[in-house]
């Protein structure tokens, strides 16, 4: 049976671990949670002492001081404990003065009482004598004594939720610092519990602090095994508040009740209200139209927020929050401001209508006026250049289309029946040109838009090619997934400048190519998500090599698409 | 570049063959290098590990406190295990501190610190917790003692509480107050644990041992600073060199040797000093004038201060001798 006496190798054990622990902690300053736990390690240290100075001095008067001097480290520990666990998890901004002053209330009164002992019996009634063994022995606690205990094991608790928290932490060395953090607050806390209920036979010496050393332990093997202070997770809710915070679009948490429990900044700003009026607030008093917004989902169309004068168009999205049983718990909704990009889409159809309408019609009246003059060859030449200038609006029109998006730009088509297209008006143009085609008997369906890059691609080989008998090969391969479209000619070949302008991906009034074809290009291939390559043919001429994924292979979609 | 070095390099190695194969054509030569090379090798690591890792000065401080015990008649007790913790965590957890500012003027020893840093840290923290569980042991008094260093920390680190922090870190800054600081501390240190763990009072003699271990204390700690005046200066910490210069210094140190000469004669022809301790005590003060007067003058200021440490050793070397020859 273990007796009080025989405690006291174990009591210097663990004063000398938790004095270590102390140091070591003490430099790991300033990493988060690093000053709680110097004060949780000196606090345990400081009770372990008490208690071997109580039970080595040699008049009861000492030992009444050295009982009530342990407390000073008895209360400290549940609010060191708890105060580690908020700043090591990044709640750090708890620890300041007036919140600490707070939580120091109870072990501050604590100590008063256990040092004014003699005039009342808040704590524990009086000693009541010595033991031979140099024990003193305590009757029950009195009231006080309750609270503090209730006042720990609250702390304790309270502590404990956000250390475990890290025990579902995607990282391997957080699950460890926390199963270790977890195992050195348990051992001395069921300790306690044990002596409190008198399972413990230790003649009436509390052994929780020696259960300290346990805890002193895990802590050091944590900094040295699992770099408990080095490698600190207390960034991480910081971090994703601060994303929640500042980013552009405005965000609001609705519970499942549709009352605001959380809103970002940008909501704040966006909708014109104080964040701690309206938290706790039903949602459907400052978001407009609530009622509209779908459970999980995109409102359609535009939301305007604000007044008649300077009211701004969102596109506003609804996405449902579950638990982890699936079951709904809330909804974040997100407000991104389109009102820019609405006001370039508007000058982007103003600029369409211009290419589309305007420029045919002045070049139409040019081409008119030149065919009265005499047929010779400057008639003819500007003849030529007003068909080009129409053929450039024409572009311009097409590569504006590739952007607008109020069209569904990846619509899924039969790749055959888009090169037939391309392949039948390339041939009306230019009747001279011979285009040879091969491709696989499997059709596939790709992006709609790719109709434009296939055009041009296959125009602009012809259309560049000097010679009166041009000639184009346009091959289809397929591999897994993806569809290779070459079109290879033998002209004169893509000049460098032309390929470093695309490569760089913008012009300079210095550097700039000859015209929007192969802008076309490699816009809609990109939009299409695929890669445009340009090679030199053999022995002359160019391939232009067009991969983009194969949006189906269902041979029903692939036939429907083709009948449109 | 590389390339014009090369043949430098093979010539080298070509040159150094026929010397390799003269070694091994003679036995003696053949046995001295496998034996006693490795032999000094690992003598002169041990050295080395001694001297970086303060363990010379763990052995001098225990030196010390047995002087003490020997001075006061306390019986040997675990003051002894405590001070030689303490140095070792003490001297270590400064040149770990240290170790930045150590690469230029020591770079040997603050690459051995880099290389062991994590084993070390934890020694130190280890050696200083065992100090304190032991300094229990004696009482409040003893632990009180023990934990001066500790104290020192965290008034010196001025995150801590920001205002006391740098208020402490200031009075390093201030001519003689930080040597005394130090000074103070050993002394208590020296002289408390011991009486501590004995339970015996603060009698005049023991004042008069304190004392001596202050002054003494004091004179060790401002005499390597010569070595430091540059940096010393140059992060504004007024020492006596960096004030009096260099010389002046050595006077200083003279003066104060000297006033310690008369103290200890004046403690002794009032029957506070034994005979035995006292002529130790003068062999020790007329070793250390010695020593004061190579001060500035020597090349190896860092042996300097190795042997000024030493001094504790001759005094206990006198009092055994003495006390052996039956004085």
């Amino acid at each position: 049976m273990a007796t009080a006496i025989s405690l006291v190798p174990l009591l210097f054990i663990s004063i000398a671990i938790g004095s270590a622990a102390t140091i070591l902690a003490w430099r790991a300053r300033p990493e988060p949670g690093s000053k709680p736990l110097v004060a949780l390690l000196v606090a345990q240290s400081w009770w372990s002492t008490c208690i071997i100075f109580k039970l080595r001095a040699p008049a009861l008067d000492a030992k009444l001081l050295w009982a009530n001097l342990a407390w000073i480290g008895v209360v400290a520990i549940p609010v060191a404990w708890f105060l580690f666990a908020l700043e090591y998890t990044g709640r750090d901004e708890y620890l300041r003065p007036r919140y600490v002053g707070a939580l120091s209330v109870v072990p501050v009164l604590t100590v008063i009482f256990a040092l004014t002992g003699q005039y009342h019996d808040l704590l524990y009634v009086r000693p009541t004598g010595a033991e031979l063994n140099g024990v003193v022995l305590f009757e029950q606690g009195g009231p006080w004594f309750w609270i503090t205990a209730a006042y720990t094991y609250i702390l304790g608790v309270f502590g404990m939720i956000p250390i475990l928290g890290l025990l579902t932490s995607d990282a391997v060395a957080f699950r460890g610092q926390s199963a270790a953090l977890v195992v050195g607050l348990l051992a001395p806390w069921v300790t306690n519990v044990l002596f409190l209920a008198g399972l413990l036979p230790t003649s009436g010496v509390d052994p929780t602090p020696i259960a300290f050393s346990v805890s002193g332990i895990v802590y050091l093997a944590a900094l040295t095994q699992f770099r408990l202070l080095g490698t600190s997770p207390a960034p991480n809710k910081r971090a994703r508040q601060f994303l929640f915070d500042r980013m552009q679009g405005g965000a609001i948490v609705v519970d499942a009740n549709d009352y605001v429990v959380d809103m970002n900044d940008s909501s704040v700003r966006i909708l014109g209200i104080d964040a701690t009026d309206v938290l706790g607030g039903p949602a459907n008093e400052i978001i407009p139209e609530y009622d509209r917004l779908p459970e999980d989902g995109a409102l359609p169309g535009h939301l305007t927020i604000g007044d008649e004068l300077g009211g701004h168009p969102y596109d506003v999205t609804s996405t449902r929050i579950t638990n982890v049983r699936g079951t709904p718990i809330g909804r974040v909704i997100t407000f991104h401001d389109v009102g820019e990009h609405l006001r370039q889409q508007q000058r982007l159809e103003v600029l369409n209508r211009v290419l589309r309408h305007n420029i045919r019609t002045e070049t139409n009246v040019i081409y008119g006026y030149v065919s009265r003059f005499e047929d010779d060859e400057n008639a003819k030449t500007v003849k030529e250049r007003a068909l080009r200038i129409e053929e450039i609006g024409k572009k311009g029109r097409k590569a504006i289309e590739l952007f607008d998006k109020t069209r569904d730009r990846t619509e899924p088509k039969s790749l055959h029946s888009l090169l037939d297209r391309c392949i039948e008006s390339t041939r009306d143009s230019y009747p001279k040109a011979t285009i040879e085609r091969s491709q696989p008997n499997e059709d596939v369906a790709v992006a709609g838009l790719l109709r434009q890059v296939f055009s041009n691609a296959i125009e602009n080989a012809v259309e560049h090619n000097p010679s009166d008998t041009p000639h184009v090969w346009v091959t289809v391969e397929m591999e897994g997934d993806t569809v290779y479209v070459e079109v290879a000619d033998d002209g004169p070949g893509i000049a460098e400048y032309e390929l470093a302008v695309l490569e760089d991906g913008t012009e300079t009034p210095l550097k700039h190519g000859s015209g929007l074809g192969l802008w076309i290009v490699k816009w809609g291939t990109d939009i299409a998500g695929g890669e445009v390559r340009f090679t030199e043919n053999d022995p002359e001429g160019s391939v232009v090599t067009i991969e983009v994924p194969v949006l189906s292979r269902d041979a029903q979609v692939v036939a429907s698409e083709r009948s449109d | 570049m590389g390339y014009a070095n090369r043949p430098l390099v093979v010539g080298e190695i070509m040159s150094s063959e026929p010397r390799r194969l003269s070694i091994y054509s003679d036995g003696t030569d053949h046995q001295y290098s496998q034996f006693v090379s490795p032999l000094l090798t690992h003598l002169e690591r041990t050295k080395d590990v001694l001297i970086h890792t303060s363990t010379y000065l763990v052995f001098i401080a225990m030196v010390q406190v047995a002087t003490v015990m020997a001075a006061l008649s306390i019986e040997p007790n675990p003051a002894l295990a405590i001070i030689g913790l303490v140095t070792f965590a003490v001297y270590m957890g400064d040149r770990i501190a240290d170790v930045d500012t150590d690469e230029v003027s020591n770079p040997g020893q603050s690459s051995f610190v880099r290389r062991h840093e994590s084993v070390l840290s934890v020694l130190t923290a280890a050696a200083y917790g065992l100090a304190i569980a032991i300094s229990v042991l004696g009482g409040p008094v003893a632990l009180g003692v023990t934990l001066i260093p500790g104290a020192f920390w965290v008034l010196y680190a001025s995150d801590w509480l920001p205002t006391i922090g740098s208020y402490f870190k200031r009075l390093k800054e201030i001519l003689v107050v930080n040597s005394v600081i130090v000074a103070l501390a050993w002394a208590i240190s020296l002289v408390f644990l011991p009486l501590a763990f004995a339970d015996a009072a603060f009698t005049p003699v023991a004042a008069v041992i304190f004392f001596y271990y202050f002054l003494d204390t004091f004179v060790n700690t401002e005499i390597p600073n010569v070595n430091d005046v540059e940096a010393d200066e140059a992060i504004g910490v007024s020492t006596l060199p960096v004030v009096f210069g260099v010389d002046r210094t050595r006077q200083i140190a003279y003066g104060l040797d000297i006033v310690l000469v008369g103290f200890v004669v004046f403690a002794y022809l009032r029957g506070l000093l034994g005979s035995i301790l006292t002529l130790a005590i003068l062999v020790g003060l007329g070793y250390a004038l010695v020593l004061a007067a190579f001060v500035g003058r020597t090349e190896h200021e860092s042996r300097l201060g190795i042997a000024g440490e030493a001094k504790h050793l001759v005094v206990m070397a006198v009092i055994l001798a003495l006390t052996a020859g039956g004085f």
